[in-house]
């Protein structure tokens, strides 16, 4: 059986065009995936019932089990984190926001070590964003910062710019000029009309002496500026106002480089200087698949985006010590739930030394780096693949995630649903 | 010799997101790509060790020239080798820097620990059920 028009839940492209081949409630070939898309559908790697740390190894227990022992170490906590929650769908979210106020503890989600800054950022100057689909049909002029499209988000030049057809563009591929601004020459950067090759840490140097050139200041820009020639800059900028619509698409080589937020926020002032004299975007390169809809749940459920700590009763919202790392690094939680990610493998050393050492719950389909760090990991079915619910992509468009198999599993939202009943129990509420 | 530490990801990486356990995860995330000429100084042939130090500890790497980057850079595919030298400061934003670090790199004939390995010193249990 073949099933048309499948959301991809890999990362925030959200691809909804591929085509599942299924027999025997098996998925056995995928067709219009990227390589990564290719390598989710076709994982057989699921664990197939919890597993529980024993001191020689592991051994499988009972769903009832691993739900009973999450529920009593989030009770027992004082500072329970509950990580993760970009690899799953909205309605799972919702219920962690709400067993995270009922034990007063922390949530956070991978955008903090991903485009957390870029959310910092956002909040000072505002975010001039639109949709993928205008990118599409209308951008002559795209800019690729710190990012490398070609690696983690392959189908992106193929789907909105570089080699999609456009609306508005008589010959898209023509027409669309490509700018790359990178520290690496990656093979984003060798498609690329114009590879900007940058100093590392030079980010914030190089948007500062584009917006001042945008200005009609030029003359205060030296002829080198983190390695790149005033006079490729001056290119770059005629490049761009001479565009009927640009589009910036940014990356962690902005938010994980010296300056974080900073380097974000003069991007966004940049564009703010090229709207001055043609229609120009920018737009975060989500990594996960429901990265963003981890911000948008938190957002409309306690006011915040990420790293909410609930320990006053109400909603706290402070970067840098709310956050998921920086609670790690100081060694302040006591338990911590981890779901839909893994800070195993993505986390520094420091953090994850401190998981081994406190109470740890998995809910993930497949046995991660965290897994080794673990007390419990629950299973369950794959969004996107063997379970429904909501995402959002990398421009805020919701899109329903479809199931393509019958699940052997209970999902996300069914196991979190679980938890936070018998946790309303033992409260006496 | 010092260099410029990056991490980021790669398509070989991504694939194996689901797998970690496969040796593909391993091949791709102990890698340590580095310019042909800064292999040269090092005394380093393409796929010899190199031992990579931060203040914050070391990690044994296998060393592939790379001509992307550009001499004095080296860089790791995210995952728990890169993150084995990776301070958890985050300069009270929430993030990490986990791009443009200073370190410095030896030739090594020590071997490169397995992930597994990686997790096991810090306290963790391999799991092997598979």
């Amino acid at each position: 059986m073949k099933i048309n028009d499948v959301v991809c839940p890999f990362c925030g492209c959200l691809c909804d065009d591929l085509e599942i081949t299924v027999e025997h409630n098996r998925i056995v070939a995928v067709d219009n995936g990227c390589t990564l898309a290719n390598a989710k559908f076709m994982s057989k790697e699921q664990l197939a019932s919890p597993i529980r740390r024993t001191g020689e190894g592991w051994e499988n227990i009972s769903y009832d089990e691993a739900i009973q022992y999450t529920v009593d170490m989030l009770l027992d906590a004082d500072r329970p984190l509950l990580y993760g929650w970009s690899g799953t769908h909205g309605e799972a979210q919702c219920i962690g926001v709400h067993v995270s106020e009922l034990v007063g503890g922390i949530i956070d989600s991978t955008t903090s070590v991903c485009h957390g800054p870029s959310i910092l950022a956002i909040q000072e100057v505002g975010h001039p964003g639109c949709t993928l689909g205008r990118v599409k049909n209308r951008a002559d002029v795209v800019i690729y910062w710190g990012c490398n499209p070609l690696e983690a988000h392959p189908r992106h030049m193929s789907r909105y710019t570089t080699y999609a057809d456009g609306y508005f563009l008589q010959n898209a591929f023509r027409e669309r000029k490509v700018i790359v601004v990178d520290v690496r020459e990656t093979e984003t950067a060798r498609v690329a009309d114009e590879f900007i090759r940058i100093k590392e840490g030079g980010d914030y140097a190089v948007l500062s002496a584009l917006r001042a050139i945008v200005r009609g200041k030029g003359d205060v820009v030296p002829e080198s500026v983190a390695g790149v020639s005033r006079s490729q800059l001056e290119r770059i900028v005629t490049l761009c106002k001479d565009a009927k619509f640009g589009a910036i698409f940014f990356g962690l080589g902005l938010t994980m480089t010296r300056g974080k937020y900073k380097n974000v926020r003069n991007a966004i002032e940049l564009v703010d200087e090229l709207s001055r004299h043609t229609k120009f975007t920018i737009t975060p390169m989500r990594g996960h698949w429901n990265v963003y809809g981890s911000n948008e749940v938190f957002t409309w459920m306690t006011g915040y985006p990420y790293a909410i700590d609930f320990c006053r009763g109400i909603a706290f919202y402070n970067p840098g010590e709310t956050s998921a790392i920086d609670l790690l690094a100081r060694k302040e939680c006591d338990a911590c739930l981890i779901i839909g990610s893994d800070p195993g493998a993505h986390f520094p050393r420091g953090c994850v030394e401190h998981l081994a050492e406190i109470p740890t719950v998995v809910i993930d389909p497949v046995p991660t780096m965290t897994t080794a760090l673990a007390d419990v990991q629950i299973p369950v079915a794959v969004s996107g693949i063997d379970a429904d619910g909501t995402a959002y992509r990398m421009d805020g468009v919701p899109i329903r995630v479809r199931k393509v198999i019958e699940p052997t599993l209970p999902n996300d939202r069914e196991v979190l649903k679980s938890i936070h009943a018998k946790m309303k129990e033992a409260k006496g509420q | 010799m010092k260099f410029i530490l990056n991490t980021g990801r790669t398509v070989t990486q991504g694939r194996h997101v689901e797998h970690k356990y496969h040796q593909g995860y391993f091949e791709e995330t102990s890698s340590c790509f580095i310019h042909p000429l800064d292999l040269m100084d090092l005394d380093l042939e393409d796929g010899e060790h190199v031992e990579v130090v931060s203040e914050w500890g070391s990690v044994v790497l296998r060393a592939v020239s790379c001509e992307d980057l550009r001499k004095g850079m080296i860089f790791v595919p995210l995952g728990p080798f890169a993150n084995h030298i990776i301070p958890p400061r985050t300069h009270s934003t929430g993030m990490p820097d986990f791009k443009n670090i200073t370190v410095e790199l030896a030739r090594t004939e020590r071997e490169r620990l397995t992930q597994w390995e990686l997790m096991e010193k810090i306290g963790g249990k391999r799991y092997e059920n598979q």
